[in-house]
C-alpha cells in the first residue's frame, strides 16, 4: 500500500509518497506555479490531477492521499481526505523524531505554530496572530532587501542588530537604515533571525515542558535553532525533513 | 415612543418604563447590509485604523438611524466609549452616562440605576413594575438556552441571536415575544439532537444522493463561547461545518439575565459582564461542568483590553481554551477557519 501526503502550503506544495516505513518519493512545487501548471477550474473549485503529477495513479488502486495546508479548502483533490495543518505537522513531527511527548514548533511561510504533543496525542496548540513577521516570508523579505541569499541568512547569529520594527513590511526601511548607520550586513541578518525567535518565544512559553521538536522551512536556518535553545534553554529538535514533515504527517496518518 | 440609543446592555427595564424605544447600538451595527462600509466610512473620518470595530460601526450607525439620545456605558465596558460619548457630545448628542460599579457595590449600582429613572423621566415602582413583566419573557429565553445544550434542538447561532437581541428586544418587546413564540413552538418540534452529547446520538444518518450515499455523523464536539459577541457574520457556520457544536454563549446568556433574582438591582448586580473577569469565570466554569462542554472559543475584538484578560482565562480554565480575533464585520477569514477546524479536530480526536 503507497500513502501519498500533500501540504498545500502558502509558498510550495509538497508531496511525499510513503511505501511502508520508508518515504519513496517525495517532491516540491512553488504554489502559484503548482496551481498554474497542475489546476483546473472545475466547478467553482481549483480541480488538482493527481496523475499529471508524474506519481502512481490513484485510478489503478492502492495509492491513498491526504491532504492538508491553506489550499485544502480551495482545492479540490479528488478522493483525497482532508486534515488539518497542525493534526498533520504534529503527526509527521512524531512519525519523524519518534518521540510521543514533546512541543511541536513549526516556522512556515506564512504562520508559525505551537502544539504540545502528549502521548503521542495533541492536546492543544496556538498559532501566530495574523501578522508575518514571524514567518519565513519574514526572512526572505530581509534577505532580499540585504541581498543576501537565505542560506547565508541563516548562518548569522553573532551580534545581532536590535530592530525594533514589529512589521514585516516596515522591518524593511529599519534594514535600510542599519546599513546607512555602517551596521555589518552579517549583524543585520542575526537581528533578522533573532527577531523571529522573540515573537516565537511567548509562544513557546505556554508549553514549557519537554523538547522542542522544531519544523517548517524556518528549521533550516541554523541561527534561529541557536537563539530557540539560547534564549529558552530547551533541547532542540530539528526534524530530518523540516519542509515535508506536513505531507509526511499526512502519509502517515 | 422615542429612541434610546446605549452603547452596551443597560437596565433595558428603566427605558421601558419611560415609555421609550430601546435601541442596542450594536445590534443596529451589526445587523445593517453594510456594517463593513460603516466602518470603512467611520475610519475615512479618522478614527484609528487601530480602535475597535464596534466603536467605528456604532458611532456612525446612531446618528444614521436618527438617534440623538444615548445611554454610554463609561465604567463596565471600555474605555473607548469614553472617547465616543464625547465625540457624540461634540456632535451636539444628548449623552447620558452610565457606570457599573467595578466591585459591585449594591449602593452604588442602585444610585446610577436610581439617576437613569431621573434622566429618562420615570420612577421606581413603574421600573420594578415592567421587571416583573418581563419575568415570563426571560423564562422563555431560559427555555431557548436549555434547548441548545439540554438537546441540541436550537443551534449556536440561534442561541446567540435570541439572546444578544435580548438587550434591546429589537427596539419592539411584543413583536419580539410573539417571533420567540413561534419559535419555540417550532423548535419544541425538532429532533433532539444530541442528549447532553453523551454517545446516545443514535446511528450515523445517510444523506446525499442515493449513488453517493455517504455516512454524516451530527457534530459531536461540544464548544463554549465566550467574550463579546462575534463581529464575524459566519462563526457558528463555520464550526458547526467543523463537526461541532457551540453549546454556551457566556456575553450573550448575560446580556439576556436569565438567573431569576426576583429584585431589578440584584439582577444588574449578579450580571457579569461589566464587572471583573473573576465572576465571569465562576460563571464559565459552572457551565462548563453542566453543560460538559469539551473547548472554549474565546473570541476577542483586535486592540480590546479584554484580550489581557484572557490570560486570566486560559490560567483558570480547566480544558482548552482557542482565542481567535475579529476586527471588521464579514465571514470568518482564512486564518481563523484553520485554526477553528483544527480546534475542532483535536478536541475530536481527544474524544
Amino acid at each position: 500500500m503507497t500513502r501519498a501526503g500533500m501540504d498545500l502550503g502558502s509558498r510550495q506544495v509538497k508531496i511525499v509518497l510513503a511505501k511502508g516505513g520508508e518515504i519513496a518519493l517525495k517532491k516540491s512545487f512553488d504554489t502559484a506555479a503548482f496551481y498554474k501548471e497542475y489546476g483546473s477550474i472545475k466547478g467553482g473549485l481549483l480541480s488538482v490531477e493527481f496523475t499529471r503529477l508524474g506519481l502512481p495513479g490513484r485510478s489503478t488502486g492502492g495509492v491513498t492521499l491526504t491532504v492538508t495546508g491553506y489550499g485544502r479548502n480551495a482545492v479540490k483533490v479528488t478522493g483525497a481526505k482532508v486534515i488539518s495543518e497542525v493534526k498533520a505537522h504534529a503527526a509527521g513531527a512524531t512519525w519523524q523524531t519518534g518521540l510521543n511527548d514533546f512541543v511541536l514548533l513549526d516556522i512556515g511561510g506564512q504562520d508559525t505554530k505551537v502544539a504540545k504533543v502528549s502521548g503521542g496525542r495533541m492536546e492543544d496548540f496556538i498559532m501566530n496572530d495574523k501578522c508575518a513577521a514571524s514567518s519565513g516570508r519574514y526572512i526572505e523579505n530581509m534577505g532580499s532587501v540585504l541581498q543576501m541569499p537565505i542560506d547565508e541568512m541563516s548562518r548569522h547569529f553573532e551580534n545581532p542588530a536590535q530592530l525594533s520594527a514589529t512589521c514585516a513590511i516596515f522591518g524593511e526601511s529599519e534594514i535600510i537604515q542599519k546599513m546607512t548607520e555602517g551596521t555589518p550586513p552579517g549583524e543585520i541578518a542575526a537581528g533578522v533571525n533573532l527577531s523571529v525567535v522573540k515573537r516565537v518565544l511567548p509562544m513557546l512559553a505556554r508549553f514549557p515542558d519537554g523538547p522542542v521538536v522544531f519544523a517548517g522551512g524556518v528549521a533550516q536556518n541554523a541561527a534561529v535553532t541557536y537563539f530557540i535553545k539560547d534564549r529558552t534553554g530547551r533541547e532542540v529538535i530539528v526534524v530530518p525533513e523540516p519542509v515535508y514533515n506536513g505531507a509526511i504527517g499526512c502519509a502517515y496518518l | 415612543m422615542g429612541k434610546i440609543g446605549f452603547t452596551t446592555t443597560v437596565p433595558v427595564e428603566v427605558i421601558l418604563a419611560a415609555g421609550l424605544t430601546p435601541a442596542d447600538l450594536n445590534n443596529i451595527f451589526i445587523t445593517r447590509d453594510d456594517p463593513g462600509d460603516v466602518v470603512d466610512r467611520a475610519e475615512a473620518l479618522g478614527f484609528p485604523r487601530t480602535t475597535c470595530g464596534w466603536i467605528k460601526g456604532i458611532y456612525l450607525c446612531a446618528k444614521e438611524a436618527g438617534i440623538n439620545k444615548i445611554v454610554s456605558v463609561t465604567q463596565g465596558d471600555c474605555s473607548n466609549t469614553h472617547a465616543l460619548m464625547e465625540l457624540w457630545q461634540a456632535d451636539g448628542m444628548n449623552i447620558m452616562p452610565f457606570a457599573y460599579p467595578y466591585d459591585r457595590d449594591r449602593d452604588l449600582l442602585k444610585l446610577q440605576v436610581r439617576k437613569l429613572m431621573d434622566a429618562l423621566g420615570t420612577s421606581e415602582e413603574k421600573t420594578k413594575k415592567v421587571f416583573r413583566g418581563l419575568v415570563p419573557l426571560r423564562k422563555k429565553l431560559k427555555r431557548v438556552d436549555d434547548m441548545t445544550w439540554k438537546d441540541g434542538r436550537v443551534t449556536g447561532a440561534e442561541n446567540h441571536l435570541w439572546l444578544v437581541s435580548a438587550s434591546d428586544f429589537d427596539g419592539d418587546r411584543e413583536n419580539f415575544e410573539a417571533r420567540l413564540d413561534r419559535f419555540l413552538a417550532e423548535a419544541e418540534k425538532r429532533e433532539s439532537r444530541s442528549p447532553m452529547g453523551r454517545d446516545a446520538l443514535g446511528a450515523p444518518k445517510e444523506s446525499g444522493s442515493p449513488r453517493g450515499r455517504t455516512l454524516r455523523k451530527p457534530p459531536s464536539v461540544r464548544l463554549g463561547y465566550i467574550g463579546v459577541p462575534p463581529i464575524f457574520s459566519d462563526l457558528y457556520e463555520t464550526v458547526e461545518r467543523a463537526g461541532a457544536r457551540v453549546v454556551f454563549n457566556e456575553v450573550q446568556r448575560q446580556f439576556s439575565m436569565l438567573h431569576d433574582t426576583g429584585d431589578l438591582y440584584e439582577q444588574y448586580a449578579r450580571y457579569t459582564y461589566p464587572y471583573d473577569v473573576f465572576g465571569r469565570i465562576r460563571d464559565i466554569a459552572r457551565q462548563i461542568k453542566l453543560r460538559r462542554i469539551d473547548g472554549i472559543i474565546h473570541y476577542c475584538q483586535s486592540f480590546c483590553f479584554r484580550a489581557i484578560e484572557d490570560l486570566i482565562i486560559r490560567r483558570e480554565l480547566k480544558l482548552p481554551v482557542l482565542t481567535i480575533e475579529g476586527d471588521r464585520p464579514g465571514p470568518v477569514d482564512a486564518r481563523t477557519r484553520i485554526r477553528l477546524e483544527g480546534f475542532v479536530e483535536m478536541l475530536g480526536d481527544m474524544k
